[in-house]
């Protein structure tokens, strides 16, 4: 995988969509969330679709830090989440970014599509690993990515996004559990129910919502999903 | 004085505060000893609610005694349920009927009479028509410049037609005391005051201590209508319970200020009850039930107001507020059990606006107390939360919240409420010349009109030079209210439970803040063009390009708000206050937001002419649009030494981006106040829950009858609201992530 940062003397550089300070639903606690412009991949759906490509806010990890310090009286449990796009793209950045939070006491967290298998920046922060098994059965690019969080004795959170007609009939559910206690074998997959309140998002970047024909998912879709854990 | 508890200097000098100290006891642990309620609570609480759909039923009043004029003794014991009421009193003869108050003005009781169809009686009308009221005499000096601007709607919400309100008797003085000894010591005071030289001030407080003294007596009367003496001591809980509701009560019959409040009885009480639990004389159920009786009884009082009041003071608040929880100044914390009762009222007798439940928030209050505080404002939505560690330092550690966020040491200080000046008219007024832009009358002194693309630098000269000009006009204002208010409407109950040396402040108010500092934002960093009427007047402005807005974590637009307020606390101190007080400023609106918005042009932020304000210091709605901790952020720097009236913020959250759960949420929750607070910030109305449950309580009133919701600085139940608040609340930020 290509690095995209761009370095300028010491000053490790990326592109950001926003941050937004205040979520109480991504990860420990209450968290900042820095959304990293640029994606490897093109879910159909994704829930944030003006990240996808590598645009934005272009910053480097120290002001991005000196900001989000701005929050640590808020951070008793929680602190900083690194999501996107896909911040294992941004590999110097995001390492630098982490360094600066880190060295302030803050803890962070990284939400990838663990399609990234990189040893330092899974080194880096705690994980949110989001499966992606929609569209597809083979799963094997997760295997390396897990192989190297045992390696690392990471305790990791997986999440995937449950989409009616997708990914909840029995077979897809058995290999996503057989594929996590491979790794995990005490972990449960956390769902995260199929929404389309991003419809409005693409409507206004003016890019087709591939799944906007599905319908949504119920807790009685998710509650059915976590049998299989 | 009673033998059980410990001695200290209370015994020699009234000081409630003493008496805490050296007998309360500080309570650590969880929410797990509460008690439910009685089948005797739930019973009078049915027939409490019988009578609230009544009166809802009825458009919103009950019934109104027109022919009496209220005060301690105008009207026979009532009660709700003789038989099974523990704590006794009511404002009149009947639980939720109005007595009528005309000392502050007759023509606002009239019309409040009138509204509710019915007609003040000829008695109470011929009686009148031989008094000045407070309304009279301050018309009978108001100078046409106040009119004029008090007209406009640059100062508005005066307590010029009715009581001042925000003062707090230190009821508990009854209870700790016994009335004979207050009465004792303000005959003495009034002794040590004759001594003195008969200097006009002189003369005004001996005049004052007898009529402390002759309403003191009239309050022992009172509570002999209901068959109890108060002359001596409370001996128990209940009868400290009772001592004090007597003394409140005695004061919302006096007086119908805009906010009666109660103040911090919570610890007192609990060192009673305690007592009585230790003595074997109480239960926890019953001591629970002694505390939904009372907080019953707080949730009926009620005051006679004008549609026009309700404007600027939607869904009938009397604020009575009730400070819980705080540090004590050694150390220890002043959450006790009876801090967690008076809380778990909201779940025994259901959500409720009143009392106006505020916990003082400390960094170090027992975390199973932040925990329980955090899951009530959840469940419930009717807490408000003040910076304890802010206001200690100031006020020490028996201070108490009158209204919304106005601190006062209770019973040794009061303040002269003052309302509020609007920042976002005054900028217009700066921009056009001092000219009104709603009817282009010249109220200020004439200046020079602004044509082409606004330059920061002129308008924030022309807008100081405004500034200055109307923070005199103000406090003259102020003088000639408050002079009037002591004179023909003096709160002789309030004042008696207070010490006869008292420290005032002048408090004074500003509205519209975040229009006015957007407002200048964009000037700044935009590109803003007025765009003038046929009249000459500005009617609206052109923007072209963005501009930094206030409630983003932006020290572009927030410094603008730390810097205006710091500028009109220091203009208003160059005129000096009535009776040596000290000059206060808020940033609060109650809900009068929605009237300075009406009563005002369209801004240079792009906000249209009409259109509401957001409320207190709120950034305006949806444009803080980087996550409720960045909103925070901004309101959290507005400098509390230049607002020491208070900073009101009042939040709203979704439940889904708060937790996952609602014990996470609980968690966050407290997360959110220990990180605001420690940052300085002074106020938080906490509300969690969808925008979409009040669109749905709006179109199906019906089956939502009991939402409460925080506005700002108190709750309300959301259908006692008028529509244009009900529409300007959804209009709100509702934080949330998607």
């Amino acid at each position: 995988m290509q690095d995209h940062t761009e370095k300028s003397a010491d000053k490790a550089v990326g592109y950001i969509d926003s941050v937004y300070c205040g979520s109480g639903v991504d990860g420990a606690g209450l968290r900042c969330v820095v959304f990293f412009s640029g994606c490897n991949l093109r879910c159909p759906f994704c829930h944030n679709p003006e990240t996808l490509v590598k645009r934005g806010e272009q910053t480097d990890a120290d002001a991005l830090a000196a900001r989000l310090l701005r929050y640590k009286p808020y951070f008793r449990r929680g602190g900083v989440t690194v999501s996107g796009g896909e911040p294992f793209l941004q590999k110097e950045f995001a390492l630098a970014l982490s360094a600066r939070l880190k060295e302030r006491g803050i803890n962070v967290c990284f939400e990838t599509n663990g399609h990234i298998t990189d040893a330092e920046l899974i080194e880096s922060g705690d994980l949110i690993v989001d499966v992606k098994n929609q569209e597809t059965n083979d799963l094997s690019v997760y295997e390396q990515f897990f192989e190297e969080c045992v390696r690392q004795k990471k305790d990791i959170k997986i999440t995937n996004v449950l989409v009616p007609g997708k990914n909840d009939d029995r077979e897809k559910l058995c290999a996503l559990a057989s594929l996590v206690h491979r790794y995990f074998p005490k972990k449960s997959v956390y769902f995260l129910p199929f929404r389309k309140l991003c419809a409005q998002k693409y409507e206004e970047l003016g890019i087709p919502f591939p799944y906007s024909d599905i319908r949504e998912a119920e807790e009685d879709d998710v509650a059915a999903a976590k049998k299989y854990f | 004085m009673q033998k059980s508890f410990q001695p200290g200097k209370y015994q020699t000098s009234i000081d409630v505060r003493d008496f805490i100290q050296t007998n309360y006891t500080p309570y650590e642990g969880g929410a797990e000893f509460l008690a439910p309620p009685t089948a005797r609570t739930k019973a009078l609480m049915e027939k409490v609610n019988a009578l609230l759909k009544a009166e809802s039923d009825k458009g919103g009043v009950l019934d109104v005694d027109t022919e009496h004029v209220s005060s301690l003794l105008t009207y026979p014991a009532g009660y709700i349920d003789r038989e099974n009421e523990i704590i006794v009193g009511l404002q009149t003869d009947a639980p939720l009927k109005r007595g009528v108050n005309p000392f502050g003005g007759i023509r606002m009781a009239r019309q409040a009479c009138e509204a509710y169809g019915y007609k003040l009686s000829d008695l109470v009308e011929t009686e009148f028509s031989f008094k000045t009221t407070h309304n009279d005499a301050v018309f009978h000096v108001y100078t046409d410049e106040m009119k004029a601007v008090r007209h406009a709607g640059l100062l508005t919400g005066l307590p010029d037609a009715y009581g001042r309100g925000r003062i707090i008797g230190d009821y508990r003085r009854v209870a700790l005391y016994g009335v004979d000894k207050l009465i004792e010591e303000k005959q003495k005071d009034k002794k040590k005051y004759g001594e003195r030289l008969m200097t006009e001030e002189n003369i005004r407080t001996m005049e004052e201590l007898y009529k402390q003294i002759d309403f003191l007596k009239k309050l022992k009367e009172m509570a002999l209508l209901y068959g109890i003496d108060i002359s001596a001591p409370a001996k128990d809980a209940k009868e400290a319970i009772q001592w004090t509701y007597f003394a409140y009560l005695a004061a919302i019959k006096e007086q119908n200020g805009a906010a009666m409040s109660l103040g911090r009885v919570s610890t007192f009480f609990d060192i009673y009850i305690e007592r009585d639990i230790a003595e074997g004389k109480l239960t926890e159920t019953a001591a629970q039930e002694l505390i939904d009786d009372f907080v019953m009884k707080l949730r009926i009082t009620r005051q006679l107001r004008t549609p026009e009041y309700n404007d600027l003071f939607g869904g009938d608040p009397t604020w009575t507020t009730e400070s819980v929880g705080g540090m004590g100044e050694d150390g220890r914390t002043l959450v006790t059990k009876t801090s967690f009762r008076i809380l778990h009222t909201l779940y025994n007798l259901g959500a409720a606006p009143e009392p106006n439940l505020t916990v003082l928030w400390s960094e170090k209050l027992p975390e199973s107390f932040k925990n329980f505080c955090a899951k009530v404002s959840i469940d419930t939505d009717s807490i408000q939360y003040e910076n304890d560690d802010l206001m200690r330092p100031v006020y020490g550690d028996d201070y108490g919240i009158a209204c919304c966020v106005s601190a006062m040491k209770i019973g040794k200080q009061m303040q002269f409420f003052g309302a509020r000046c609007n920042l976002a008219k005054l900028l217009l007024l700066a921009l056009n010349g001092g000219k009104d832009e709603k009817s282009g009358t010249q109220l200020a002194p004439e200046g020079k009109a602004f044509h082409g693309v606004l330059d920061y630098e002129e308008v924030r000269k022309a807008y100081h030079k405004y500034m200055e000009w109307l923070c005199r006009l103000y406090v003259n204002t102020l003088n000639v209210i408050h002079y009037m208010h002591d004179k023909y409407a003096y709160e002789k109950i309030q004042m008696a439970l207070h010490d006869t040396e008292v420290e005032r402040f002048l408090a004074c108010g500003v509205a519209g803040l975040s229009v006015a500092v957007d407002s200048l934002s964009a000037i700044k960093y935009a590109k803003v063009t007025p765009v003038y009427g046929e009249n000459g007047i500005i009617c609206d402005f052109t923007i072209e390009g963005d501009f930094p807005k206030y409630g983003n974590d932006d020290d572009r637009a927030d410094g603008i708000a730390a810097d205006l307020v710091r500028e009109f606390s220091e203009e208003l101190k160059k005129t000096p206050a009535y009776r040596n007080a000290k000059h206060t400023l808020s940033v609060l609106t109650i809900t009068s937001n929605v009237v300075y918005g009406k009563k005002t042009g369209a801004t240079p932020d792009g906000r249209k002419a009409g259109e509401p304000f957001a409320p207190g210091a709120n950034p305006m709605h949806n444009r803080d649009v980087s996550g409720a901790l960045a909103s925070l952020n901004s309101v959290a720097k507005i400098p509390y030494e230049c607002c020491r009236d208070g900073i009101s913020n009042t939040f709203s959250i979704v439940p889904s981006a708060l937790g996952e759960n609602n014990e996470q949420r609980a968690e966050n929750l407290t997360d959110m106040l220990d990180g605001y607070f420690e940052q300085g910030a002074h106020h938080l109305n906490v509300n969690v829950f969808d925008r979409e449950k009040l669109v749905a309580a709006m179109e199906h009133p019906e089956l939502y009858p009991n939402i409460t919701i925080r506005v700002s600085g108190y709750a309300v139940n959301f259908h006692k609201l008028s529509k244009a608040h009900q529409l300007e609340v959804l209009k709100r930020t509702y934080h949330s992530r998607v």
